[in-house]
């Protein structure tokens, strides 16, 4: 793991506790390391985000928190309970929505799969029934309650799936992208669920998404993975200010036509009819000189130079290629000693 | 106790609302297995038909009939679990897995049982064949059907690993109706292969509940000649093999990732 960032104390207890977590899948020659020994810590009654590109590894990491895969080695504890030990114990403080387009049976009705999941679950019959109404209620599917699925809008079938997830209402909710092939209303539906299962109910819920802008305004703490490697863990205010540190924006008169050189590929740049943006990250000072220099060469007059708080994209974005730059400068130097 | 009651009832109370919601290709289903029976009963009878000699034949029929749907059912439910996700969902309760797997067997033994007693009667009544009702079939039944549910273990484990097992599922199901006697009785068979069909999971069933339904056979007797011994050997290999290596395939899918892979 690249520790780049301190890691911050939060006040709660954790929710989720993971030690040197790994899974490997394959043998001897095709060995394929889908999580490298991470280490996580989830708050209670936060917004976890876990982010990371597709084969990150969050999927499998969520499915060993489910208990679904086994690890290779190390060890998850979910409010304190084992998940290889007190599998039962665990089951009862989760509830999750994994990826893929159902997780719920198409040919029953609303109604029926909560019913089906609840006693799946062990809720009992009168909490059961009054927690089913109240979610159908709120989710908006009371009139359809009895409408098979399969009839649904996908957004519909997501919202019963959620639903489903929160029938025996479980203090830890884990939702492996959520909006998935989702329109924008929906989108914003489960978004504002999320929000208030986590606000007004208190609930803990650990989110993946490639929906970045969605990641940071639910977030309060973000976990980054690169092929099967934790990057960051961090409160996602912390993270962002981080980077504040090092993240520029300039601003020029004129339109930058030319690319920029290497060094600055991680830089993005906006503009209107006549200024040009470049907002990026900036390790040394000299970089920065570097890069003034250049569109000084281009005979683009400098308006503004200021140092700006990242969007968690950027911060992404730095962090997977800081990661691959670290990877390929690694290979360079076992080839070269090869 | 309580619990299991309920994990049982929860299962069974799925299984037929889904079973239901396929009530139209179900139905076409039980007709195709009828008309199945009668252009068997012309074949084994030698192009005759006659009632008081289908009765044989309908016992047979009918125990395939159940491994089939088991069979058929076991291996397709895996699959559409799988890509539909309910699969995991299932494996995330707190419920201990055998008796979730006891609650999905059990849920099919009663559906089956409805699926099997409708095109039965249905022939039973249209071709006026006479099945003598001995309360001694029931446990001959009930034990080769345990056996049964203990070979589909042994399909379910595989579905979890391979995933793509439909194939096979139907080709043992065809199997079954010519090599465990269920057309013709195993007696008729070269002494190999009879040997062989004895070792099936429906076979001695088959045997057994014909002696006991249509010779008027006691349990003793069963159980002095040997047969209804055998039975039950039979079907408790079956149930132990099948536990074994379905408790294998789920720990290696586990290990694999591929309870939610397609």
């Amino acid at each position: 793991m690249l520790n780049i960032f301190p890691t911050v104390q939060d006040t709660q207890p954790p929710a989720i506790e993971i030690k040197s977590l790994s899974k490997e899948y394959g043998r001897g020659q095709h060995v394929v390391q889908a999580v490298k020994n991470i280490h996580l810590t989830v708050p209670a009654g936060q917004v976890f985000g876990f982010l990371g590109a597709n084969g990150a590894g969050k999927t499998t990491t969520i499915k060993m928190i489910c208990g679904l895969i086994t690890p290779t080695t190390g060890r998850i504890c979910i409010n304190g309970y084992d998940v290889a030990r007190e599998r039962a114990m665990v089951m009862r403080q989760i509830g999750a929505v994994l990826e893929g387009t159902r997780n719920i049976y198409w040919r029953l009705s609303a109604w029926q799969n909560l019913m089906y999941f609840g006693r799946l679950k062990g809720c009992p019959r009168k909490a059961m029934i009054t927690r089913a109404e109240r979610l159908l209620q709120e989710l908006d599917l009371w009139d359809r309650r009895y409408d098979p699925v399969r009839l649904f809008s996908r957004g519909m079938q997501q919202k019963v799936a959620i639903a489903c997830a929160l029938i025996t209402d479980p203090p830890i909710v884990l939702l492996d992208e959520p909006t998935l092939g989702l329109d924008i209303q929906a989108a914003r539906t489960v978004k504002e669920w999320i929000a208030r299962l986590v606000n007004e109910q208190g609930k803990t819920v650990i989110l993946t998404t490639h929906q970045l802008d969605m990641a940071q305004e639910l977030c309060h703490r973000v976990a980054i993975m690169r092929k099967g490697t934790l990057l960051a863990d961090q409160p996602l205010a912390e993270l962002l200010h981080l980077f504040r540190q090092e993240y520029y924006q300039i601003k020029v008169q004129g339109l930058l036509t030319h690319s920029l050189p290497e060094q600055y590929q991680n830089f993005t740049l906006k503009t209107d009819d006549t200024t040009t943006l470049l907002s990026g990250p900036v390790d040394q000072q000299s970089a920065l000189y570097g890069l003034l220099s250049h569109v000084s060469q281009l005979g683009l007059p400098l308006i503004s130079v200021e140092r700006a708080e990242p969007n968690l994209e950027e911060v992404f974005v730095h962090l997977i290629e800081t990661g691959r730059k670290e990877e390929n400068d690694e290979k360079r130097t076992v080839g070269s000693l090869q | 106790m309580r619990s299991a009651l309920l994990a049982l009832s929860n299962e069974t109370y799925k299984r037929l609302l889904i079973t239901w919601s396929y009530k139209f290709n179900i139905l076409t289903q039980l007709v195709t297995v009828g008309l199945i029976f009668i252009g068997l009963s012309f074949l084994v009878q030698g192009g005759h038909f006659e009632p008081a000699q289908s009765a044989s034949l309908l016992l047979g029929y009918v125990v395939w009939f159940y491994a089939r749907i088991v069979i058929m059912s076991t291996s397709g439910d895996m699959m559409r679990e799988t890509q539909a996700g309910t699969m995991e969902q299932m494996y995330m309760s707190p419920a201990p897995g055998w008796l979730l797997l006891l609650g999905r067997m059990f849920s099919l033994l009663v559906s089956t049982t409805i699926l099997v007693l409708l095109p039965t009667a249905g022939l039973v009544l249209l071709l006026g064949i006479r099945i003598p009702l001995h309360w001694e079939g029931l446990p001959i039944l009930l034990i080769t059907l345990i056996g049964l549910f203990g070979f589909t273990l042994v399909l379910s484990g595989m579905a979890l690993v391979f995933k793509q097992i439909d194939a096979l599922a139907d080709l043992v199901q065809n199997l079954l109706l010519f090599l465990t006697g269920s057309l013709l009785s195993i007696d008729h068979f070269p002494a190999w292969l009879a040997t062989i069909a004895r070792t099936l999971p429906i076979t001695q069933g088959i045997e057994v509940l014909r002696q006991v339904m249509l010779n008027r056979q006691s349990l003793l007797s069963a159980w002095a000649d040997g047969s209804l011994p055998w039975l039950l050997i039979n079907s408790a290999i079956y149930v132990g093999v099948g536990w074994l290596i379905f408790k294998w395939c789920e720990r290696f899918a586990r290990h694999k990732g591929s309870l939610g892979q397609y």
